[in-house]
């Protein structure tokens, strides 16, 4: 594909775009809303189709990518876009006449990223609910997930498949993607590098929605029952196990806090050590039911170099301890404190002790400008104090350990609105 | 020389091997002196001894050299790995990095070993004509020197083979952080006026700064036909990348030395020998990464531990017998693969697409992660 092949694409979009906007946004929502019940139905033939053609191109396991699939899908139906739809653009946004008209942008491009479905299902259809058609790059990872929602959403109503086009050239090809950036709304996921570069290229007159690559940790507290330490161990290894720690929802780190008034660390050193060796006996679990995918040779020299300098720095005398599967299917590292280290993915968790909870933000500060969502568990009464701290520091979610992967439809992602941070809203003052 | 007589007699054997005019890749002896290495340098590093001990790879109990625990270098920045008491040190190596990034630190108590390690292989690698002991050529060095940079080891290995190798007129082209592009130019125009060959040495990155300036002046050179470049290094910390095949190509358009004229070094802070591109050495042969006697490459599966087999992508550990005084088995963290006698660094494709949207840690410490 050239740049008259997306320079056609674009401008064939446009055309439908007037017949998309002539449609009730009521209209749009319950037609949209079709579509995400077919893929929150997991005997639909467009995700029996994906859980088919998606571990080839991205190296999951079938097993994971059934579970990951479950996970995020199954609560996305036509009911949580309308709540969405009400919630973001307001409660008589779907009414013939609301009190803020909301309008859409004349097109919408998105640069896709990644491998991982969900993402991808929802910067497709956030447009169109707006009725602004919609152009996307696919991801060189994943050429699968966006032809199949383009071809759902056909299937469901053919004039909106009209709205929606897939385009796919290389990433150097730059004549192509300065005909893909002139949509009046640009909305990409990449790489601080990836970012920076589609940053330099678009025009200033466009609305632009870049997000780069984020993180997440899990902070559990030393309120935590013991007796629950091992389900939430489970929960974590969930949470770590699915899409192979590659998504922005996946936890690098889990922080064990101490919660006493003298902050000492003992209790956090104590919890340490336990979540260390239920979370390895969990991912060793995990690896028969849903086991890990290919890995490159970079991600296996990653983990085997995190594992070696942790030998390393336990040979040195401090607290730290690998506890791993002979090939680098899962790896935990029970670390000394809390330092920021490299995160290597495809299972690899670090479970670091930190004091309290000041000593907790004080931990994520340097990594809170990327923070996506928080785990947490064992705070006790002291948990909503520690949400609205976390909250504070940057991350756009806080949840439960085991429903890291499972974002309500309405997460606000980089603490936007899914649909409001696409629409324009008119205030009338008279 | 090491006040240990263990230690000073290993590194007797290892410099007679050094000091041989011909090189000659000996296995057995290799191995032997290896194992004797591992022997001494697990007795006398605490860190390294619990690292092996904790591996169950202790001496008497591996078989051959490439069975040896190699630490990896990012262990520099945390551990002080050295061989000997600490009040022996003379000298340190820092790796590079910025002013906020942790370095890594290499310890030596002597550096004989690691400048007679140096010369030969660059003289063999670089210079391959240079044949006669008393032999010289014009080498400029993009690259400060290690009056300037004394914790470069770059900048002291320059600095070595310009003394022994350099003839009138070498020198450094790096002065207080600054590329001295004119003198630089000046000599470049000289040799190709007097048609007198001229080796230009440094980082990648320095090169890639040449050749902006000079083509925003609009100056392009023919060097000589025996003019030759070597460049190290990668990218790290600089403001933009350019692949290597672009870097010989730019290198080749702008000062007429061509590819096969190019020699890439390998070498890093934590070894004390380096290895270079075949291309001088066996123009004919299939470009290649190949060093002394004394330095061994082994690749090796991540997924396995085992040695990789040919061809195959693998971590690349290195044996260095010239590191006696720190850790002498190094996994470098690069990958690579074995081709013929020697290997290949295969490098991250600059730009390439993460599979997921979680943030490569390396991106977020700031890390090279190529």
């Amino acid at each position: 594909m050239n740049a008259h092949d997306v320079a056609e694409r674009l401008e064939s979009i446009r055309a439908a775009g007037s017949r998309l906007r002539r449609r009730t946004r009521r209209e749009r929502v319950e037609t949209l809303g079709q579509v995400l019940d077919g893929w929150a139905d997991p005997s639909s033939r467009w995700r029996q189709a994906l859980l088919a053609e998606l571990p080839g191109p991205t190296g999951f396991s079938t097993p994971m990518v059934r579970s990951g699939l479950a996970a995020g899908l199954d609560h996305w139906t036509a009911d949580a876009l309308a709540e969405l739809a009400l919630s973001d653009l307001g409660d008589d946004c779907l009414s013939e006449s609301p009190t803020h008209p909301v309008s859409s942008f004349e097109s919408t491009a998105v640069v896709l990223a990644g491998s991982i479905p969900m993402p991808t299902l929802l910067s497709l259809i956030a447009p169109l609910v707006l009725g602004s058609p919609v152009i996307a790059k696919s991801a060189a990872r994943d050429r699968v997930t966006p032809a199949l929602v383009a071809g759902s959403i056909a299937e469901v109503d053919a004039e909106l498949g009209r709205c929606i086009a897939i385009v796919d050239f290389a990433r150097t090809d730059e004549a192509s993607l300065r005909v893909l950036l002139d949509a009046s709304c640009v909305c990409a996921t990449g790489s601080d590098g990836t970012i920076a570069s589609l940053q330099a290229s678009v025009r200033p007159s466009r609305r632009v929605l870049f997000d780069g690559h984020r993180l997440s940790v899990a902070a559990i507290g030393d309120e935590l029952a013991s007796s629950a330490i091992e389900e939430t161990a489970k929960r974590l290894a969930m949470d770590i196990c699915l899409w192979d720690q590659l998504g922005c929802l996946s936890p690098v780190v889990v922080y064990a806090v101490g919660t006493s008034e003298s902050g000492s660390s003992e209790a956090a050193e104590v919890l340490t050590d336990r979540l260390s060796d239920a979370l390895a006996a969990a991912l060793e679990s995990a690896e028969s039911e849903m086991p890990r995918g290919a890995i490159e040779p970079v991600g296996a020299r990653d983990i085997v170099r995190e594992r070696s300098e942790a030998e390393l720095r336990s040979a040195a005398g401090h607290n730290v301890k690998v506890i791993a599967s002979d090939s680098t299917v899962w790896t935990v590292v029970r670390e000394s404190g809390p330092e920021l280290r490299p995160a290597p993915l495809h299972r690899f968790i670090r479970v670091a002790p930190v004091a309290s909870t000041r000593a907790l933000a004080e931990a994520l500060a340097p990594m809170a400008s990327h923070l996506a969502a928080v785990a947490v568990d064992g705070f006790g009464e002291r948990t909503p104090t520690v949400c609205r701290e976390l909250a504070a520091l940057g991350a756009s979610r806080i949840c439960r350990p085991g429903a890291m992967q499972s974002p309500p439809i309405a997460w606000h992602h980089a603490g936007r609105g899914v649909l409001s941070s696409q629409a324009r809203f008119t205030d009338i003052e008279c | 020389m090491s006040a240990d007589p263990a230690r000073s007699e290993l590194d007797d054997a290892i410099l007679d091997w050094m000091r041989e005019p011909d090189w000659d890749y000996d296995e057995a002896r290799f191995e032997a002196l290896a194992q004797e290495t591992f022997r001494y340098q697990y007795n006398h590093c605490e860190v390294y001894k619990r690292f092996c001990d904790g591996r169950g790879r202790v001496p008497g109990r591996v078989e051959s050299w490439r069975e040896i625990p190699a630490v990896p270098t990012g262990a520099f920045k945390e551990t002080e790995l050295r061989s000997f008491p600490p009040e022996r040190t003379v000298h340190r190596f820092q790796t590079s990095g910025t002013s906020t990034a942790v370095r890594g630190t290499l310890y030596l108590d002597s550096l004989k070993l690691y400048e007679a390690s140096l010369l030969p292989s660059f003289r063999r690698f670089v210079f391959p004509e240079l044949e006669s002991p008393g032999d010289r050529a014009a080498i400029r060095v993009l690259a400060p020197s290690s009056r300037e940079f004394p914790e470069s080891s770059l900048s002291h290995m320059f600095q070595i083979a310009l003394a022994e190798l350099g003839a009138s007129g070498s020198g450094f082209d790096v002065e207080s952080g600054e590329l001295l592009v004119d003198r630089i130019l000046t000599n470049l125009v000289e040799s190709a006026a007097s048609e007198s060959p001229i080796a230009l040495c440094g980082t990648a990155f320095s090169f890639v700064h040449l050749i902006d300036h000079l083509s925003q002046r609009g100056v392009m050179i023919g060097l000589p036909p025996a003019s030759r470049v070597m460049e190290t290094g990668g990218f790290k910390g600089q403001s933009r990348e350019m692949p290597r095949a672009e870097l010989y190509s730019e290198i080749k358009r702008v000062l007429g030395v061509s590819a096969e004229r190019i020699v890439n070094q390998y070498g890093m802070t934590e070894l004390g020998s380096q290895f270079y591109d075949s291309v001088l050495h066996a123009p004919t042969e299939p470009r290649r990464k190949l060093g002394p006697p004394w330095a061994r490459v082994v690749i090796i599966d991540p997924e396995t531990g085992h040695e990789s087999v040919t061809g195959q992508v693998g971590t690349i550990c290195v044996f260095d017998l010239a590191n006696s005084g720190s850790i002498a088995a190094i996994e470098t963290g690069d990958l690579g693969r074995a081709v013929l006698d020697g290997f290949e660094v295969i490098g991250r494709e600059p730009g390439a697409e993460a599979r997921g949207c979680s943030i490569a840690a390396d991106e977020l410490l700031g890390r090279d992660s190529t």
